[in-house]
């Protein structure tokens, strides 16, 4: 019934916000709304009750409408209510018109993406994959910057068609189930299907899964969508919704095609050590600060990837950290960019410089938050990457070598990015650049507190995590 | 067999109500008869009443699908009230028509011999050539009617000419005698009934716009008048789909294998054709008829994965096209109104910022023809790639999940065009009625999809 709760509150305050108009009072109770349902997942994690919700949906094609919620789930759920706390306090104060629709929409994404994570229904799940979608799409496209209809058009139809071949993938797996056939993941994790069948049906669910984290070469839609979306769409997009893919990778791709996992498992690592490469060089030459930060998700979310893969247990603990911490520090990195953005006007690096002497505060917190990102020790994003490049050692050195990379090609392009943005020369026309606004304090001090938290005393998430690792420690041959 | 009789009776008391030059009372006693007729339907539920010495048998298929299309019609007709509010001539012969097509449909659900088919296709047609022609001064229109007439017409010659050979070689009309005259051949069909039956099914693919015989739609459904064009897109495509698969499944089926061959092909060039014929439309109806070609596409591969549940399938599929259809047509004729006249996709723009709230229902309803969930075209198109894939048909479910992605590219092109912003706004008039049926439809749309139960056909 709580898991009812915690899905039902974001969507049902989004109704209740369209009946207002007045900004501040839709901002403040969608914020309300969000932090309740924080707490409540705080009172999930540590009552640690193993909690359950089912009702019967559509009985005769086998679709029921059920909840659960295992570790995996629970690092997810706390990852998106964590989140969007902020995503929905980042708007306050600004410019925006139809603010209670744009809340609506966030809202009723929130409530989407709880139902990705907590659905033990393969039906019920993809209908929240896409029910996800729609709200962001709409996001992006009123909200957001230049370009946008071509830009989110892109974005659409690009995740569609990935999300059409997981449709497939779904039906092909009920109809394969014993009896009356049923969605239900215990149903599909329980089928013995034959390895010829299990390759070609590895990519038919993989690529939906590939597309939206995204693993090269499936990610061209991405950097150009966070370029363009607006704070808070960006917001969701990298730090939340990437992690649908790895989710989705987790709960039905390793239990239900294992054989097509080990079978592909050194391709797809192989692809993401070159999106790691890949994007960590784009990022260097990037000249958009947007963009540059869009680079850098790509090349931590790909070294997520490849750990993923590389099926030992070291590798799947560091990976739900790092879901965790790259959440946290990609939302505080946009929150950061959307920052210079509105200070300067713009985000193309050759015109930003020396704005550390006009806004020393914002400089530091920046700071930190960017020695996060490159996983500097004593942030969460070191433990993290330690414990995935640690699980991709045990399948190869060469995998832990180019995974590596990830943190020193990091580190150049992101204090190569901070040198232009911050330190150096001012540029033309930004005299009256004041430093960081109370609201600004409120959102980056919090997520910098959770960084360094994390950093420094990981274990309360490692003891949650226990049971996972133990469960994937046998899923290696 | 008495709401047949009734619907008959109210086609000619429409007619003859036209006589007392009252507009406003026509359409409200068109429904109120087809409210009748509709309760005579359910009582015939369950009983499967055979007349005319069996050429007609009203089992609850047939009664299923008159009941989807009299609701369909009823907000045809709803919609009828504004939209013939400027005209001043001939409304009554508009609904009047419509109402004898409505009973050539239902001939169409019910027929067990071939005659009432063809019977049933005519009656269907006929009407539908002068309704096509609706708006007498307009070139389109006329050409559309010409042009519907023409192809319509060879058609059913071509239709009749199947008849003919399969009654030759078989001495026969009535369905499931042919189908045991089929079946003693063991798929090694004589010539003369082979090519009889691929001409039967030409005559019916013609009504449905299946390609490679779909050529006539795009341009009947652009010159037509756009209740007219709704009818079609609806009323119709439903009727004809029910006379496709009840063909198929009284009479010819297992299929022999050249014949089902060809319908493969012509399922896979349907998708083909209409989604990617859609994708180049800048003419908000031209899309919707190349849409309703793609949809057909979807029904033939419900249809040819043969199963107990297709006829509940194509039933789903039917029903929740044409109502999310009609309110789309709806906030067409709006804007069409707003903006002088013109019909083209770019005409959508700045529909947010004018009436943000139809703008929505209008993305509820484009979402639910793209098949996304949780609306019920998302559940259509589900059941059917359930069916295909649990048929083993899985490299047309592939290609047809590729078009589906197709298919969602121009839907959200109108969508996207709805939320552009755009210089100039014209006001538009919305009565309360079209109101309350776009929304009506949209939540419909919405709870069919959430709420879906196992049709008793």
């Amino acid at each position: 019934m709580i898991l009812l709760i915690i899905l039902l509150i974001p969507m049902l305050t989004g109704l209740f916000l369209l009946f207002f108009r007045k900004a501040p009072i839709v901002r403040s109770i969608a914020l309300g709304s969000s932090i309740v349902n924080l707490l409540i997942t705080f009172i999930l994690i540590f009552t640690s009750s193993p909690s359950t919700y089912a009702l019967n949906w559509i009985n005769f094609m086998g679709i029921s409408f059920t909840l659960g919620l295992d570790e995996i789930s629970l690092i997810m759920v706390l990852l998106t209510n964590l989140l969007f706390p902020f995503v929905l306090l980042a708007g306050f104060t600004r410019e925006q018109r139809n603010v209670h629709l744009l809340n609506f929409l966030i809202l009723f994404t929130q409530s989407a993406l709880l139902g990705v994570f907590m659905a033990q229904n393969a039906f019920l799940f993809y209908v929240f994959w896409e029910l996800a979608l729609i709200p962001v799409y709409f996001i992006l496209l009123i909200w957001g910057g230049d370009g946008r209809r071509t830009i989110t058009f892109k974005f659409f139809i690009y995740t569609l068609t990935g999300s059409l071949f997981l449709l497939f993938g779904i039906i092909y797996l009920y109809q394969l189930t014993p009896g009356s056939h049923t969605t239900d993941f215990t149903a599909f994790n329980q089928l013995q299907i034959p390895e010829s069948t299990q390759i070609w049906l590895f990519w038919i669910l993989f690529i939906a899964f590939a597309i939206k984290m995204p693993v090269f070469p499936f990610h061209t839609w991405q950097p150009p969508t966070y370029k363009m979306a607006s704070t808070q769409g960006v917001m969701i997009l990298a730090g939340v919704m990437t992690k649908m893919g790895i989710y989705g990778v987790l709960r039905f791709l390793l239990p239900v095609v294992p054989m097509g996992v080990h079978f592909w498992q050194n391709t797809v690592i192989i692809l993401s050590l070159i999106g790691v490469i890949y994007a960590s060089v784009i990022a260097f030459k990037k000249a958009n600060f947007k963009m540059m930060i869009a680079f850098s998700s790509m090349a931590h979310i790909s070294l997520m990837v490849a750990a993923m893969f590389a099926l030992n247990h070291y590798a799947v603990q560091g990976l739900l950290f790092q879901v965790l911490s790259h959440g946290v520090t990609i939302v505080a990195l946009f929150y950061v960019a959307c920052l210079v953005k509105e200070k300067t006007g713009t985000t193309e690096m050759p015109q930003l410089g020396g704005l550390k002497a006009k806004a020393p505060n914002f400089a530091i917190l920046f700071l930190i938050i960017l020695l996060g990102s490159i996983a500097l020790p004593l942030t969460a994003g070191f433990v993290g990457e330690f414990l995935m490049i640690a699980g991709l050692f045990q399948q190869s050195v060469w995998f832990a070598v180019f995974g590596g990379m990830t943190m020193i090609l990091g580190a150049i392009y992101m204090l190569y990015a901070y040198q232009r943005v911050m330190l150096g020369h001012q540029k033309t026309n930004f005299e009256h650049v004041g430093d960081l606004l109370s609201l600004d304090y409120l959102i980056l001090i919090p997520l910098i507190a959770i960084i360094l938290g994390l950093g420094i005393y990981p274990q309360p998430i490692f003891d949650l995590l226990k049971p996972v690792t133990e469960i994937f420690s046998g899923l290696a041959p | 067999m008495s709401a047949l009789i009734c619907n008959i009776v109210l086609g000619i008391i429409i007619l003859y109500l036209g006589f007392l030059k009252r507009k406003s009372i026509l359409a409200p006693a068109a429904i109120a008869g087809l409210l009748i007729v509709m309760f005579l339907s359910f009582k015939d539920w369950g009983l499967g009443s055979r007349y005319f010495h069996d050429m007609i048998l009203f089992d609850n298929f047939s009664i299923a699908f008159n009941i989807s299309m009299i609701i369909i019609s009823i907000l045809i007709f709803l919609f009828g009230i504004d939209y013939y509010q400027m005209m001043s001539h001939h409304v009554a012969e508009q609904y009047a028509l419509m109402i004898f097509a409505l009973t050539g449909a239902f001939l169409m659900t019910s027929f067990s011999n071939l005659i009432m088919l063809f019977m049933g296709i005519e009656i269907l047609s006929i009407p539908l050539y002068v309704l096509a022609g609706g708006k007498k001064a307009s070139f389109r229109s006329n050409e559309a009617s010409f042009k519907y007439f023409m192809l319509g017409s060879f058609a059913t010659a071509i239709f009749l000419f199947g008849i003919a050979l399969v009654y030759g070689a078989s001495a026969t009309f009535y369905l499931p005698e042919i189908k045991t005259f089929i079946a003693q051949f063991n798929g090694q069909l004589p010539p003369m009934v082979m090519v009889g039956l691929l001409f039967i099914l030409i005559g019916v693919a013609f009504k449905v716009a299946v390609a490679p015989f779909h050529f006539w739609s795009p341009d009947v459904y652009e010159g037509s008048p756009t209740l007219v064009t709704a009818f079609m897109a609806t009323v119709v495509k439903t009727a004809g789909f029910a006379a496709f698969y009840r063909l198929l499944g009284m009479g010819l089926l297992p299929l022999p294998i050249p014949l089902e061959k060809a319908l493969w092909v012509m399922t896979g060039l349907t998708l083909l054709i209409g989604n990617l014929g859609a994708l180049k439309q800048t003419n908000f109806k031209r899309l919707l008829a190349y849409s309703a070609i793609a949809h057909s596409g979807f029904i033939m591969l419900a249809m040819l994965s043969q199963h107990d549940s297709s006829a509940k399938v194509i039933l789903y599929y039917t029903f929740v096209y044409s109502l999310a259809t009609v309110p789309l047509f709806i906030i067409f004729i709006l804007v069409k109104r707003a903006s002088n006249g013109q019909e083209e996709l770019f005409n959508f723009r700045g529909l947010f910022k004018e009436k943000p709230w139809i703008a929505i229902f209008m993305t509820i309803l484009l979402v639910s023809l793209a098949g996304i969930p949780p609306t019920s075209g998302f559940m259509a198109k589900y059941q059917v790639f359930v069916l295909s894939i649990s048929q083993g048909n899985l490299l047309i479910s592939i290609f047809a999940i590729l078009m589906a992605v197709i298919g969602i590219y121009y839907y959200f092109f109108v969508v996207r065009e709805i939320y552009t912003e755009s210089e100039q706004l014209n006001p538009i008039v919305l009565t309360k009625l079209n109101a309350a049926l776009i929304i009506g439809c949209s939540t419909a749309v919405v709870l069919l999809g959430i709420f879906v139960w196992n049709l008793p056909v």
